[in-house]
This record gives structure tokens, C-alpha cells and sequence, in this order.
């Protein structure tokens, strides 16, 4: 059975747009079952790190949440492992659903989800 | 003479679930070294304090947090 995971993928600053979105869609394919929808991406974009990975100073995140089966997922860590361009990424099980939390009056711009 | 309870600054803003991504949040309740504040000093209720250790390691270890602040290494 399907379990929600989220996953988030910090990219060498190095690589360019395309070279990152052709990793997010071999790595998806990994996961990708039929039925099951596409996993959303969302780009954080660069930015620096608190402390230096792999002696890089800035970091390129992508966060991205998908149901998937718990037996496909070694498979696809496996793959994230081999590639150079990830410095570093944490596949999470995904608590329940996430309610939109009321903050105190000052408006969030970014979504909470 | 008790003092009165501190309110769980998690449980005022209405997050059921402490989401790691949020570092902004997370800050708040660290020192300025970057050490987790106790429970006792935040005043944050049990269950949260749980959500907020493991939500500060997970940041962390994304860089999101930095393990030492003000560290001239």
C-alpha cells in the first residue's frame, strides 16, 4: 500500500535548471506508478548553506512529496546515492495531513503546508 | 509562589505537526550557540518539545539550521 514521503534534495549550486529538473524526472520515474499522480516539485532555489557540504557554500533545494510504494523506495535512494550532483537529501514518511496553521495576525506569504 | 505556566508557543500558533522546513519557527527555539532550548526555559508542552528535537536534527542535517552558531572554524 502507498505511504506519503517527502523528500528534499539539495542540489549542487553548480548545476543549471535543466541539468537539475533532468535528475528530478529520473528519479521520479523510479517511484512512478501508474494511478498514483506525479509527485509536486517545489523549488526553493539557491540557497546558502549554514555550514559547508562538500566544500560547497550554496546549495540548490528542491522539496518534493509523493505517495509511493514502501518497496520501490530503496531502489530510488540507491539512485539519489550514486549521483554527484545531490550533496545531500532526507526522504521522510509524511505525519498525516497538515493543517494550514492560523498565525497571529501577520500574513505568511510562503504556503505552510 | 508558582509561577504562572508558560504558554506552548506551538500549541498558540495552532501547528498540530512541527514541520521541519520551517527554520524561521525552528530558530525561536534554539539558543544563539544553536542548542535546542529545554522545555522548562520555552516553556513548549511535551508533545511539542518531541516534534520540535527530531524537526531541529531533520533541519540540520539539511542545513537548514546550523549545528554551531557564531563558530569562527
Amino acid at each position: 500500500m502507498t505511504r506519503q514521503y517527502e523528500v528534499v534534495y539539495i542540489f549542487d549550486s553548480a548545476l543549471e535548471e535543466a541539468a537539475v529538473n533532468e535528475r528530478l524526472t529520473r528519479f521520479n520515474a523510479l517511484i512512478q506508478q501508474d494511478g498514483v499522480e506525479a509527485p509536486q516539485m517545489n523549488h526553493w532555489g539557491k540557497r546558502t548553506l549554514a555550514y559547508p557540504i562538500k566544500k560547497h557554500e550554496t546549495g540548490y533545494y528542491v522539496v518534493a512529496k509523493f505517495d509511493a510504494e514502501a518497496a520501490a523506495l530503496p531502489e530510488f535512494e540507491r539512485a539519489i546515492k550514486l549521483d554527484e550532483g545531490v550533496l545531500r537529501f532526507l526522504v521522510v514518511v509524511n505525519e498525516g495531513a497538515q493543517p494550514v496553521p492560523v498565525t497571529a495576525g501577520k500574513s505568511e506569504e510562503e504556503d505552510d503546508e | 509562589m508558582r509561577r504562572p505556566q508558560k504558554t506552548c508557543g506551538i500549541c498558540e500558533s495552532g501547528v498540530r505537526v512541527v514541520d521541519f522546513k520551517d527554520e524561521r519557527t525552528l530558530s525561536r527555539f534554539l539558543t544563539e550557540r544553536g542548542k535546542i532550548l529545554p522545555s522548562r526555559l520555552s516553556g513548549t508542552c511535551a508533545r511539542h518539545q518531541r516534534q520540535l528535537s527530531t524537526a531541529i536534527k531533520r533541519a540540520r542535517q539539511l542545513a537548514l539550521l546550523p549545528y554551531i552558531k557564531g563558530f569562527a572554524g
